[in-house]
């Protein structure tokens, strides 16, 4: 199957100004002080029509970036991309109609208005006929719940009511290419559950290719098919979620607090991070050792008040991957 | 064709909804700039000192050429803070993957909004000169001349705006700029008093700069029409409105390359 998006040997080069300090400022006008940054360094990836694809990494990984890039918003320093057959940055308005983008911290509905009016102004935008505007939104409030409130403020909307209809305004135009960066950034356990679930619909419903960006691992993990993990700019895991989960992340924290004193069982494991009398925070390499068994005996030798069991974060598993450079 | 430039109208027109948001600035800024026409006819009173003309206009009319210049540069907005503000939050992002002109899109917003402005800032000012100064003489015939050169003068103040704003792209503070840009529309713009109270050489620079399309042409159509100058101010501003227009789509073109999001 040909690629829905192509990224040969793609590099990013930000020139960033130094701010001095004190008499040094004076100086900055005749001769100004720059640094580079490698946002993004000689990647290559191949996405197929339909995938659903995370992509994982901390903060500056260069996730964003790299998104920005396939959209055609910034120019590349080096590399070729092409992403619906055309190349964004010279024909960023014809592939304008072939994607669509959510930037979680930035949201595209006009506060003060109902979203029936961005919806009417985006048909407008995206040339939609009258007619298939119409049924493509009856469509779309439907599937998405929004129909009570398509009529109230933006600004009076819960943040996942807000959500929900900045998808439905990102699919008007029925994109083949659905740009999430980072999504469900400040909702809470169930808001976040309600959109996943949303985008796996839409992706399976209608062949959409999903690129979701998250900090949130369960996010990606419970959506995508595939995650590629970017840190400082380089690709350091490209494979099934699966494989990444059973290699990679087989740590848990596990918060304890007890009724009695604590009593932890004892193992090459087990890693205590935190104890106290009563409470304790341990890590446990769950290949090493099964959670069940660490459980049972926790339970059989304590009376539990509490316990939380924690995936490991993120950054960790990145950095334990980089650490290895194993690449697929 | 049409087609192709109707979504530019709606941007318009939401936006100029959206403004209703923030009457209450829209009416404090018009409260601000009632006192000081409320200052500028005392000092005016004392310039006059008894005399009927001062660069060729009445009293009342110097109040009413204020009240018009204030109008049309205060209820422009700070575009240029605006467009650094996107640049630096990242929110650009969000404009530059739609299929329309950024430009372009910016200029549709922009009148929505300052029309919206224009008209509640103009009245409320208007309010004050009427009670403290009285009316001016214009002929109704003139107003869609008149409607004409003041959107020209705000489509001249958006394009300078646009050039100056997309250096934002590039420079950090754009804050700066916008303060530079203010106060040359208030002095060689003529937006404080007629562009006669400079020396000749300033006044006669200033006469042809794009500055004063924005405050001091249109005002000045306002308390004293005459359809030479009106001609004069279409074909001077169409030629400054094509220059700065063609001047910020190639600077677009080039800061687009130079761009850098935060938040990537």
């Amino acid at each position: 199957m040909e690629s829905e998006i192509s990224i040969q040997n793609l590099t990013k080069v930000f020139k960033i100004k130094e701010k001095k300090q004190g008499l040094a400022k004076l100086t900055k006008f005749l001769k100004p002080y720059s640094k580079e940054l490698i946002a993004v360094d000689n990647i290559s990836i191949e996405i197929k029509k339909g995938e659903l694809v995370g992509f994982i990494g901390p903060n500056g990984a260069g996730k964003s970036t790299t998104i920005k890039m396939l959209s055609g918003i910034l120019f590349p320093t080096e590399g070729k991309i092409s992403v619906a057959n055309l190349d964004p940055q010279k024909e960023r308005r014809i592939l304008a109609y072939k994607i669509g983008t959510i930037f979680g911290q930035k949201p595209q509905l006009w506060f003060h208005l109902p979203a029936i009016d961005t919806f009417k102004l985006f048909s407008k935008i995206y040339d939609l006929d009258k007619k298939d505007f119409e049924k493509r939104l009856s469509f779309l409030v439907k599937k998405f719940a929004i129909g009570s409130f398509v009529d109230q403020p933006v600004r009076k909307l819960s943040l996942g009511q807000r959500m929900r209809c900045e998808f439905v305004l990102a699919l008007l135009h029925k994109p083949s290419i659905l740009f999430l960066d980072e999504p469900t950034i400040g909702m809470d356990l169930i808001v976040k559950k309600s959109i996943r679930e949303l985008i796996k619909k839409i992706n399976k419903e209608e062949n959409v290719t999903v690129i979701l960006t998250s900090h949130d691992m369960t996010d990606v993990e419970d959506v995508c098919d595939r995650a590629i993990i970017i840190n400082e700019g380089t690709i350091v895991y490209d494979g099934s979620f699966e494989q990444l989960k059973n290699n990679f992340s087989s740590k848990k924290v596990i918060e304890i607090v007890s009724e009695t004193k604590i009593k932890l069982p004892n193992h090459k494991s087990v890693s205590i991070m935190k104890k106290g009398d009563y409470s304790a925070t341990v890590e446990i390499d769950t290949k090493k050792k099964s959670l069940k068994r660490f459980l049972d005996k926790l339970i059989s030798d304590n009376v539990i008040d509490d316990i939380t069991i924690k995936e490991q974060p993120i950054e960790e598993i990145i950095e334990e991957i980089y650490k290895k450079k194993v690449k697929k | 064709m049409i087609n192709k430039y109707a979504k530019y109208f709606w941007i318009a027109e939401i936006n100029f909804r959206n403004s209703f948001a923030y009457i209450f600035d829209v009416i404090s800024s018009s409260i601000f700039i009632a006192l000081i026409i409320f200052i500028f006819i005392n000092l005016w009173s004392i310039v006059y000192g008894g005399r009927e003309l001062v660069f060729g206009l009445t009293l009342p009319m110097m109040i009413w050429y204020l009240v018009f210049t204030e109008a049309m540069v205060t209820s422009s907005g700070k575009l240029i803070t605006e467009i650094g503000a996107e640049v630096k939050s990242g929110e650009v992002a969000n404009y530059l993957n739609k299929p329309y002109n950024y430009v372009v899109y910016k200029y549709a917003k922009s009148i929505g909004s300052t029309i919206f402005s224009f008209i509640l800032i103009f009245a409320i000012s208007a309010i004050v000169a009427l009670l403290l100064v009285g009316p001016i003489e214009i002929n109704l015939i003139h107003i869609p001349f008149m409607i004409i050169a003041t959107l020209l003068g705000l489509t001249l103040y958006f394009a300078m705006s646009a050039f100056l704003g997309i250096l934002a792209f590039w420079i950090e503070d754009s804050q700066a700029i916008e303060f530079v840009y203010s106060k040359l529309l208030f002095t060689i713009g003529g937006m404080l008093a007629p562009l006669a109270i400079w020396p000749p050489v300033i006044e006669q620079i200033s006469l042809f700069l794009p500055f004063s399309l924005v405050a001091f042409y249109p005002a000045k159509l306002f308390v004293k029409f005459s359809f030479d100058s009106f001609i004069w101010v279409i074909g001077f501003g169409v030629i400054w409105g094509i220059v700065l227009f063609l001047a910020t789509a190639l600077l677009f073109r080039f800061m687009s390359k130079k761009l850098s999001i935060n938040g990537g």
